[in-house]
């Protein structure tokens, strides 16, 4: 709240007339930085946040900001969860649910081998912590809702409103207070007025992709990309042990968060490299990492331990004979069953083994990557899977090499948002066993440079928001799946007019002064771009597929996306070397204005 | 104009995403009501409408508003012809839904323009303030928990009343005002609430001299007369052609239910039945009679009569009564001074007295109040010192409209983000008042909004005395 209304016997102010008529009394009493402020709001987002220009102190509009983007993500939760009422598997909703019911019901030396058919656990130890807390508070309001075996496929509408609000509690816990921490940072980095920094952190947190798919469509991405934006925030400040606390526990919260990691590890490293070689500060991250992975790995260990002291077995259902271990299997027969140490090996196995499931093919379902958009071309299945895994392997390093060499040789702190991005675009494009919602992790660090200097110029707008509503596109086909339509349309046009976007407005689109050469391509890129995503939603939306080709709409949106992302990749990567000064000397001109 | 951002268009964009997205919400059986109208316009002839009774939800609004539910069966029709059969009851079907969200969201446009010429027809120096009342009340969370969750037309109705207070303002559109007002009279009988002070509003104004009381203007007389005859001729003709008026009357004005709604609208009333179950306790020990009957069968958020064990029963009359005389204050101000400012103060205080002193007053009426005066809240500060504790308590009131825990969360952070928000706003706006203070209400008033969020029933009667006070002081 913002305090308690003024008491009507203060001073009074009188409306003061200026010849134009208008009470100037609240207008910017801010004469020296005027200069900073356009005359009249570019885009409706702007226009939204104008009368706060004049409040000096963010504490008067954060709340409000907050308020309301947590408005929209609580009404956009009214709509269904992906797999509601859709046996026999369900989905995203029903895994998440169940972890609360195996990590509160079961032992924990039994949460990594539990039934693993039916939503086995299959993400790193912080989520099954959180949904072990989850699951404890939701107990104690309706014990049903995590009862062993009973409560699969539950579908309670109260249950529904406690796991919503679980989503919102963990992002306004964790994403939000990153977010806010982050921008401020940047802003203050880069010598962006609040005013500004409000109007990025409002499109930060009403980023489309990220309601839809956690406060939708439901998931807990929002906590994994919070530490990761508390890692950058943490940057910023030159914490770097910091940094690798929350990247840490990042990865042990989702392990798509190795996305970053190269890009990160290469600015690290960096760090303790230039200007000159700091063997303390690497040392001291070299610990910390160390130790915040024995940290978050303990409780698994030592609940492993003390469950074999009490004689709880972790495969009950091998009633005391033993396995063999999942990977390195060929040497599992070395080992001393009854050491006691041996809990140990056996849970650090299985854990990486259904954290990393090397197993499966080069990709499953229909994603917006390269490889899926190549395989229209040719038949990938005919090619030995070996060769396939090699092949992707060597092009994401190829992908993300580049930047991460960029970020080494210069470890900036403000060069690393798109350096993340960059390698993430990079991950999402070219690895294997890509989901359509990782997109969320490139989406994340580009769409925090709105926060950053000319983060919300016209250029800059239109590359991140270009690269957003391609990536809520993609996930079409997704949401659709489960009548998400609606929510789907809503959130990502109203992102789009909130920041002055196709198809609301082409104003991004005006070049001010001499037009180049550069803005022409973008805007020539970008319009061909929507008009096809405007396209294929009427064809989606009106034509049936032709006969033998289901898939074909589908099929369509994955190369469009691809390409898309693409260019969004190649853009990073060319704002990151041009920002980075690399290129500083005879023909960098012609890159620079790209980037402005 | 510089300015004035953000538009008021830029805001209705925004709160649509929000509507829209408010879509799966809880609806009250107010839902199936308008379904079961769109129904019975649709496939019944004129003369069944009102004795049509299938669905106990009975058409109980005035002829205009069941043209409006037949125009908007005619697109019902297009989006699932099945919600039009008047056996087909609580008939949910998702395009239903939409379609009849969506109708409402539609029809809401007519508040978004009228609300844009409020803001036109304000002098130039109070266009900031009156941008800022019409994006609190286009923004408002009356009508978004009413409309948008429970279900209502409000948004419509509010347009087209403000539309009309609008046109009150010039000289040159004091008819076209007088005759939408017969119009919406004829679409939602509530808004005779405030007709006394259109009466004595287009009376004084428009129909005698503004020198003397005593010079009629026969001509602006026959034309409102005539105009004002025509809109309930076209509206009740053909119903009183088929003798069809006290079957009409009696779906309008159903006396036969209590005092109090079956939820009590915060009024007097709600404070005397409040008191007379506390006396049930009190009583034997004063000695006085209690009414064994009256005990057992006091509603209880039932839909029915309330009887009292102690005090003495109310009539219909005396609320009729005590209803007009407080509405005959501002009004006898407003026969003198017929001003646009006073015959927007007047129409609040109608609302007001109507709220406070009604008969079985619905919670949902508090909007007659808070509208009209959010119109004026920012006229000056002592204003907005009694509008302040009025948005406090008025729409807290609304909350037990909703009592589904999905929908807990929007009502109450969604009301606290629009009070922070304009009270900030209006804060920053008000001009100082040029009159002399009243020391003690101002501190009631203040003690009021600090508190009012969880005492809502003692709240808008302190206020109205402080809003007669206030207003009234220097006058």
């Amino acid at each position: 709240m913002a305090g308690p209304p003024p008491s009507p016997h203060k001073p009074r102010r009188k409306a003061k007339k200026t010849s134009n008529g208008s009470d100037v009394s609240s207008a910017p009493a801010t004469a020296g930085r005027s200069s900073s402020f356009p005359s009249r709001p570019a885009y409706p987002l702007a226009a939204f946040l104008w009368p706060a220009r004049s409040s000096l102190s963010q504490w008067e509009i954060l709340p409000l900001i907050l308020i309301a983007v947590g408005l929209f993500r609580w009404a956009a939760g009214l709509w269904g969860y992906s797999g509601f009422q859709n046996p026999p598997m369900y989905g995203d909703y029903e895994a998440q649910r169940h972890w609360m019911e195996i990590t509160t019901q079961l032992p924990i030396s039994q949460w990594y081998f539990h039934e693993l058919e039916w939503w086995g656990l299959d993400y790193p130890p912080l989520t099954a912590y959180h949904s072990w807390l989850l699951g404890k508070i939701g107990g104690i309001i309706d014990p049903s809702w995590f009862a062993l075996y009973t409560s699969r496929g539950l579908d309670d509408p109260i249950l529904k409103i406690f796991m919503r609000a679980t989503v919102i509690v963990s992002e306004y816990l964790i994403f939000v207070p990153a977010a806010v921490i982050f921008v401020r940072r940047l802003s203050k980095l880069q010598d962006v007025n609040t005013w500004n920094s409000s109007i990025a952190l409002t499109a930060i947190l009403m980023q489309p992709g990220i309601i839809l798919i956690d406060h939708v469509h439901f998931q807990y991405n929002t906590v994994m990309l919070g530490l990761v934006l508390a890692g950058m925030s943490s940057v910023l400040a030159g914490r770097f042990m910091w940094s690798c606390v929350f990247f840490v526990a990042a990865l042990g919260f989702k392990q798509m968060a190795l996305y970053y990691a190269p890009a990160m590890f290469a600015y690290l490293l960096g760090v303790c490299i230039w200007p000159r070689i700091n063997i303390a500060r690497f040392l001291g991250i070299a610990l910390v990492t160390l130790a915040s992975f024995a940290v978050l790995l303990l409780p698994i260990f030592l609940g492993a331990l003390y469950d074999s002291y009490r004689g709880i077995d972790a495969r009950p259902d091998l009633f005391g004979h033993a396995a063999p271990l999942p990977i390195f299997t060929e040497y599992s027969f070395r080992l001393d069953h009854q050491a006691w140490y041996y809990p140990i090996i056996q849970q650090a196995a299985q854990v990486v083994h259904r954290v990393f499931p090397f197993a499966r093919g080069l990709f499953e379902d229909k994603v917006a990557n390269f490889w899926c958009a190549l395989n229209v071309i040719v038949k990938l299945r005919q090619y030995p899977s070996e060769l396939l895994q090699r092949a992707s392997l060597l092009v994401t390093l190829a992908s993300i090499t580049p930047p991460c060499l960029v970020i080494f040789v210069k470890p900036r702190k403000d060069l690393l948002p798109i350096a993340l991005a960059t390698t993430a675009w990079g991950f999402f494009l070219f690895s294997f066993q890509v989901h359509e919602k990782s997109v969320l992790l490139p989406l994340m660090p580009m769409t925090a440079l709105l926060a950053g200097k000319h983060g919300l110029s016209k250029n800059s707008r239109a590359w991140i928001g270009f690269a957003n509503l391609l990536g809520v596109w993609t996930m079409f086909p997704l949401l659709q799946r489960v009548d998400l339509r609606i929510p789907y349309y809503v959130l990502s046009l109203l992102w789009a007019y909130l920041l002055g976007l196709p198809p609301t407005s082409l104003s991004v689109y005006k070049q001010d002064g001499h037009p180049t050469w550069t803005g022409f391509a973008t805007t020539t890129v970008h319009i061909l771009t929507y008009v096809a995503m405007g396209a294929w939603h009427l064809a989606e939306a009106f034509l049936s597929p032709p006969h033998g080709k289901p898939d074909l709409w589908v099929v369509i949106n994955v190369g469009i996306g691809a390409v898309g992302f693409g260019i969004c990749y190649l853009w990073c990567l060319g704002s990151l070397v041009v920002e980075s000064g690399l290129l500083d000397g005879s023909k960098s001109g012609k890159r620079k204005a790209k980037s402005q | 104009m510089a300015d004035l951002y953000p538009s008021i268009a830029q805001c209705a964009v925004v709160a649509t995403a929000f509507k829209v997205l408010l879509f799966p919400a809880y609806k009250s059986t107010d839902f199936e009501v308008h379904r079961n109208w769109l129904a019975i316009t649709n496939s019944l002839p004129v003369q069944e409408w009102y004795y049509e009774k299938t669905s106990e939800w009975t058409l109980d609004y005035p002829p205009f508003f069941a043209a409006f539910e037949w125009i908007l069966s005619q697109f019902a029709k297009l989006v699932d012809p099945e919600m039009l059969k008047v056996y087909n009851l609580e008939y949910d079907s998702w395009q239903t839904v939409y379609f009849q969200r969506a109708s409402v969201i539609v029809t809401e446009l007519v508040l978004v323009y009228a609300l844009h010429l409020f803001v036109q027809s304000a002098p130039l120096a109070f266009r900031r303030p009156s941008h800022a009342a019409a994006l609190s009340i286009l923004l408002s969370p009356g009508l978004l928990i009413i409309d948008h969750i429970h279900f209502q037309y409000n948004g419509f109705l509010y347009g087209l009343l403000i539309l009309s207070l609008v046109l009150a303002r010039k000289k040159s559109t004091l008819l076209a005002s007088g005759l939408l007002f017969a119009v919406l009279l004829c679409l939602k009988h509530i808004y005779l609430y405030l007709a006394p002070a259109y009466f004595v509003y287009l009376l004084r104004a428009y129909c005698l001299g503004s020198k003397s009381i005593f010079h009629i203007r026969f001509g602006n007389a026959f034309k409102l007369g005539t105009g004002i005859i025509a809109v309930f001729g076209v509206a009740f003709g053909p119903f009183v052609y088929w003798g069809q008026i006290p079957q009409l009357l009696s779906r309008l004005f159903p006396f036969s239910r209590g005092l109090c709604h079956a939820y009590w609208a915060p009024n007097i009333w709600a404070m005397y039945s409040f008191t007379d179950r506390v006396l049930i306790y009190v009583a034997p020990r004063l000695g006085l009679a209690v009414n064994q009957d009256a005990v057992n069968s006091v509603t209880r958020g039932l839909v029915g009569d309330t009887s009292f064990a102690v005090l003495p029963e109310i009539t219909a009359r005396t609320t009729f009564i005590l209803t007009l005389f407080f509405q005959a204050v501002p009004l006898i101000k407003l026969f003198f001074d017929p001003t646009w400012d006073t015959f927007m103060g007047a129409v609040t205080l109608c609302g007001y007295a109507s709220f406070l002193f009604g008969w079985h007053v619905h919670e949902k009426a508090i909007l007659l109040v808070i509208i009209p005066f959010s119109l004026i809240a920012l006229k000056d500060r002592r204003y907005l010192g009694a509008f302040r504790p009025l948005a406090v308590a008025g729409h807290v009131s609304l909350f037990p409209l909703l009592f589904t825990a999905a929908e807990f969360p929007i009502k109450t952070v969604y009301t606290i983000f629009w009070l922070v928000l304009f009270l900030l706003a209006f804060d920053r706006l008000a001009p100082a008042s040029r009159r002399l203070r009243i020391f003690l209400f101002d501190r009631f008033s203040l003690s009021v909004a600090s508190d009012g969020m969880g005492e809502d029933i003692r709240v808008p009667t302190a206020n109205v005395h402080e809003f007669l006070l206030g207003g009234w002081g220097g006058g």
